[in-house]
């Protein structure tokens, strides 16, 4: 067991509680950051497994995914902020309807 | 001691993670996703990705968790306090299946072998902007026109109707 297959469990467990915090969150605010921590996750597996391969490709994806993610995180908190203002919406449980 | 500081990493990223799965405050979860965010670089380091711990700290640290105060401090207080907390019906059907496939997936990484491709390279920095800048040139570019995109969608979203 070296080092970087311990990372590799450690980003397998960031990417698991992200998805556990979209499934339990009631507030939209926080189900956004569960994505974010899903997101490093991803970014820490891609990290390690390019150590473990001694290539360079992954961190270049990791780059990439950081973009993703500042946009993704615009876009989204945008969203929640035309929610809030049109609808009063602030819980994940009240979006049920896709117009009215 | 490479693997003292993988324990102090790794147990501040796991404490961190719960924190913002379980604190009920959305404040308080956003401080505990900088305090996931710092480990997070403190990984990166140990595993000499340099550029990418950097970027770390200026994207997450500064660019992200910025936006998510401002927009916490333009919802009204009261609304927000209507939400907070988690569903605990959702927990307990959750947890047990993800119990497993973090099981299966730690089997998986420990029974499996990699790959060897050969050799590290010695300068990350450079390494990685040279390949970014010729081999990955235009995924490069779809990401600005991305940014771009998302930059346009925020502002039209976010804008007051008349």
């Amino acid at each position: 067991m070296t080092i970087e297959k311990a990372y590799l469990l450690i980003s397998i467990f960031l990417f698991l509680s992200g998805v556990l915090g979209v499934i339990i969150r009631k507030n939209l605010i926080t189900l956004l950051i569960s994505t974010e921590l899903m997101l490093n996750g991803v970014n820490l597996a891609l990290v390690s497994v390019d150590r473990i391969v001694g290539g360079i490709e992954g961190q270049v994806f990791a780059l990439f995914i950081l973009a993703v993610a500042a946009s993704e995180v615009a876009v989204g908190l945008g969203l929640i902020v035309a929610l809030f203002r049109l609808r009063g919406y602030e819980g994940s449980s009240e979006i049920t309807h896709l117009r009215d | 001691m490479e693997w003292l500081i993988f324990a102090l990493l790794a147990s501040w990223a796991v404490v961190s993670a719960m924190g913002v799965l379980f604190l009920k405050n959305p404040v308080h979860a956003i401080l505990s996703f900088i305090s996931l965010i710092l480990a997070v670089a403190g990984m990166f380091l140990h595993m000499r990705a340099e550029l990418l711990a950097g970027l770390q700290l200026i994207i997450y640290a500064v660019a992200i968790v910025v936006f998510y105060v401002l927009v916490i401090t333009t919802i009204p207080w009261e609304k927000v306090k209507r939400f907070e907390g988690f569903y605990k019906r959702e927990f307990l059907l959750g947890f047990p299946v993800l119990l497993v496939s973090f099981i299966l997936f730690a089997y998986a990484i420990m029974k499996g072998s990699f790959a060897n491709l050969g050799s590290q390279a010695r300068d990350n920095v450079k390494e990685v902007g040279k390949s970014l800048f010729t081999t990955y040139l235009f995924p490069l570019e779809v990401a600005s026109v991305i940014l771009l995109t998302a930059m346009i969608g925020a502002i039209l979203l976010g804008r007051k109707e008349e």
